[in-house]
């Protein structure tokens, strides 16, 4: 029998029980969050200092304009995506096991495409002309076409998190008579009178499917546009016609490894033993062992194309990949990062929560330097040579404003999702109900 | 007889190779005294120069170099640099036979130039030696026709009609080059002789572009013997050009304003489809909130 859908021996009182449990403000997370707010605070202190000298502060000049900024920009994204494939694709295909971990990949997807935009702000000298994107922004400018689809897809990820929780909420607003006064005003205007009727489920199925299929288009072009964002440029390693599903296929292997290092703390700090099993790590690293495949497949072409030739400039490129200036970090992108992980986790137990889980922060900091790799060496190496600059403009490296700045991206993705995995239980209560239910009428 | 076949070849190679010892050695190269003596009919000037230095960039420099730089090629025996002392050394008319019949590894460019592109590279040539001074031929006791041209187009056999007078006579066996002038240089149209009328043609290429109304600037030379003769004269005989602006229309590359139509489209359509869907669905949230009671 399958572990992950065998919860035969739970009574509904256990499970409300047990994934109602993680929504307090205990004092580990008041510690957590106090820790996380401080290091912001920190951070935020050197953007302060950008704010007011510009970007000058930055390791950034007119060569290399895209640094670890937009790198981790295009990182987020790609993380973000995760949520699609999980809920949406599998979701679709009836794939049972995800569903007690499909609301942790839309928790991961919604606060990494809400931070991604944040982080398009910080790359901008003057953030205070951000309207004048909108304002005077060129329809024919991939950039706008980014700023339309990360819109929008934040907000369907919003509502994919939203809609098929509110059950869930529901039951809060019902359980939970010791939260503070505000948290339950919130969950009675959020859970919108839900009832359990069956109509309400009719309508939340409903809606629930028509954001399942539009979130598959919107999350393809949010990344496929950010690849466009390189690819519609005329530079050697960028001008690609294979950008967009190479992105793609190279974000859904960070979203995995994200998803699955989520999983893990939320099991062990959440005691969701019973819930997030084994079993699901082992599908997981199952998946992460396709998409991985399918990701090396696509830097194979990238690299052998275009490095076959023998004097184009994108064989330079590639030249300088594979033995010159960046071969260091490329190769242990390539073979740290993505080969000899994906070996190991073919192997069954390597696919157990510990190891797949180092393997998984392995994956998601190499995915990160991929990411440094594809952006800024290519614009180290235009067309016409760099002369006559000042010097240490023939070169980059991010300043440590330029670093705070991004680990703040990154304090708050996890002070969002520590903060709605404390206001939401992480664990889909109904849909596990219905399932042990379905299971035991079989 | 085998044998001997192959003695006989070795006898020949070494008769070439004396034959070659003897042209390096004997290192000057004289023209013979009649043509030693020949001298320019046109005085050299600032016209001529340009030319020649078109021509000798053309045909010259891959063996003899930039003049005054001493960077021919090196070979034996060397062609020496045209800017050299014991180069200028020689008369014009050595020159000009030199360059005419070549010698050696020196190419014959007989067929290559006329006469008056010849005496063009010499006055190039001359242009690097300061000290030289032209030496012109007696012109006493002879005439020097002074030639009209009229051009026109004949735009049904697409030629260009060179007529060239001398006092209202017809000249024949003169010979006409004709060019279209250009920003850079001047591009050949081709060259003919003048019949017994005074009257030479000159193909024109009918897809030659010239400017919004088709003109081109022409400008042809007559010569014969001594006399010389040169007009410029704007005609309408090429295909007009219709000049667009760059950005005219609408372009990928352009304004919002003029952005592609279909991509206008494509890109409202889809976002306000979207957002669409999504107001549908957040409205409709009441419903969910409408049906709590079960009908
Ligand atoms: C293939 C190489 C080559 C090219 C092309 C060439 N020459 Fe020469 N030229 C030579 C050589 C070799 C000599 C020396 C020949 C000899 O002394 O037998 C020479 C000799 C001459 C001489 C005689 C120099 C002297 O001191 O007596 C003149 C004048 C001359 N070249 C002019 C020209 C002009 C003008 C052109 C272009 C229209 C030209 N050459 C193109 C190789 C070349």
């Amino acid at each position: 029998m399958n572990e992950t859908i065998a919860k035969g021996h739970l009574s509904e009182e256990q499970i409300d029980k047990d994934l109602l449990k993680n929504v307090n403000w205990g004092g580990k997370f008041k510690l957590w969050m106090g820790f996380l707010t401080v290091s912001l605070i920190i951070c935020l202190y050197y953007y302060y200092q950008q704010l007011q000298n510009g970007l000058g502060v930055t390791g950034l000049h007119d060569y290399v304009s895209w640094g670890i900024y937009i790198s981790n920009f295009v990182f987020f994204v790609a993380t973000s995506l995760i949520g699609m494939l999980v809920s949406s694709v599998l979701g679709m295909m009836k794939v049972e096991w995800v569903r007690p971990v499909a609301r942790i990949a839309e928790l991961v997807a919604l606060a990494f495409a809400m931070v991604a935009g944040l982080i398009i702000i910080t790359d901008m000298g003057r953030p205070d002309r951000l309207l004048n994107v909108f304002i005077h922004g060129r329809v024919q400018s991939p950039i706008v076409w980014d700023i339309a689809v990360v819109v929008t897809y934040v907000v369907i990820s919003g509502l994919l998190l939203y809609i098929p929780m509110l059950p869930d909420i529901a039951l809060c607003r019902d359980k939970l008579n010791n939260v503070p006064k505000w948290q339950q005003k919130m969950y009675r205007s959020l859970s919108l009178g839900w009832n359990n009727t069956a109509k309400q489920f009719r309508l939340m199925n409903r809606y629930t499917r028509m954001l399942l299929i539009l979130i598959i288009p919107i999350a393809l072009s949010i990344h496929t546009v950010t690849s466009w964002l390189f690819a519609m440029t005329l530079r050697s390693g960028w001008d690609s016609p294979i950008f967009g599903p190479y992105f793609v296929s190279g974000a859904f292997v960070a979203g995995c490894a994200a998803v699955i290092i989520a999983m893990f703390f939320f099991r062990n700090n959440y005691k969701l033993k019973e819930y997030i099993t084994a079993d699901h790590f082992d599908r997981m690293g199952k998946l992460l062992v396709l998409v991985a495949l399918v990701y090396v497949y696509f830097n194979i072409n990238e690299i052998i194309v275009p490095g076959y030739k023998a004097n184009t400039a994108d064989a330079k490129h590639v030249h300088e990949m594979l033995y010159g200036h960046d071969s260091v970090m490329f190769w242990l992108v390539q073979l740290g990062g993505l080969v000899i992980p994906f070996l190991l986790i073919l192997f069954k137990p390597m696919r157990k929560p510990l190891p797949l889980t180092i393997i998984a922060v392995v994956i998601l900091a190499g995915a990160w330097f991929k990411r440094v790799l594809i952006v800024v060496p290519t614009q180290l190496a235009p067309y016409y040579p760099i002369q006559n600059v000042p010097e240490g403009w023939t070169g980059y490296s991010p300043t440590t404003p330029e670093v705070a700045i991004t680990v703040a991206s990154f304090i708050l993705v996890v002070m969002i999702i520590t903060v709605l995995a404390k206001l939401f239980p992480v664990v889909p209560i109904w849909e596990v109900k219905e399932d042990m239910n379905h299971k035991n009428n079989k | 007889m085998k044998n001997n076949k192959g003695y006989h070849i070795i006898i020949l190679f070494c008769l070439c190779f004396l034959a070659v010892a003897n042209v390096n050695a004997q290192s000057d190269w004289q023209a013979p005294a009649e043509e030693n003596e020949k001298l320019s009919p046109f005085l050299f000037d600032d016209d001529m120069v340009l030319e020649g230095r078109i021509a000798y960039e053309n045909s010259c420099t891959s063996c003899h170099g930039t003049p005054g730089q001493d960077d021919f090629t090196p070979m034996s025996p060397p062609p020496g640099d045209p800017a050299a002392e014991q180069f200028q050394a020689q008369s014009d008319g050595s020159m000009f036979y030199k360059i005419k019949m070549g010698r050696g590894t020196m190419p014959k460019f007989e067929d290559a130039f006329a006469d008056d592109e010849l005496w063009n590279i010499v006055a190039y040539i001359r242009s690097f030696n300061e000290d030289y001074k032209q030496e012109l031929p007696n012109m006493e006791g002879v005439v020097i026709p002074e030639y009209a041209m009229s051009l026109s187009f004949d735009e049904n056999v697409d030629k260009l009609v060179v007529k060239v007078f001398a006092e209202e006579l017809p000249q024949p066996e003169v010979s006409v080059s004709a060019y279209v002038m250009g920003t850079f240089g001047k591009h050949l149209l081709g060259k003919a002789q003048t019949n017994e009328l005074g009257i030479a043609y000159v193909d024109v290429d009918p897809t030659l572009p010239g400017d919004e109304e088709g003109k081109v600037n022409v400008m042809v030379k007559a010569t014969k013997e001594f006399a010389r003769a040169k007009v410029e004269k704007h005609m309408v005989m090429a295909k007009p050009t219709e000049r667009h602006s760059a950005i005219e229309g609408r372009h990928i590359w352009s304004t919002d304003r003029m952005a592609p139509i279909w991509l206008k489209i494509t890109f409202f359509v889809s976002v306000f489809g979207v957002w669409f869907a999504l107001l549908f669905i957040v409205f409709g949230l009441r419903n969910i909130k409408k049906a709590r009671e079960e009908a």
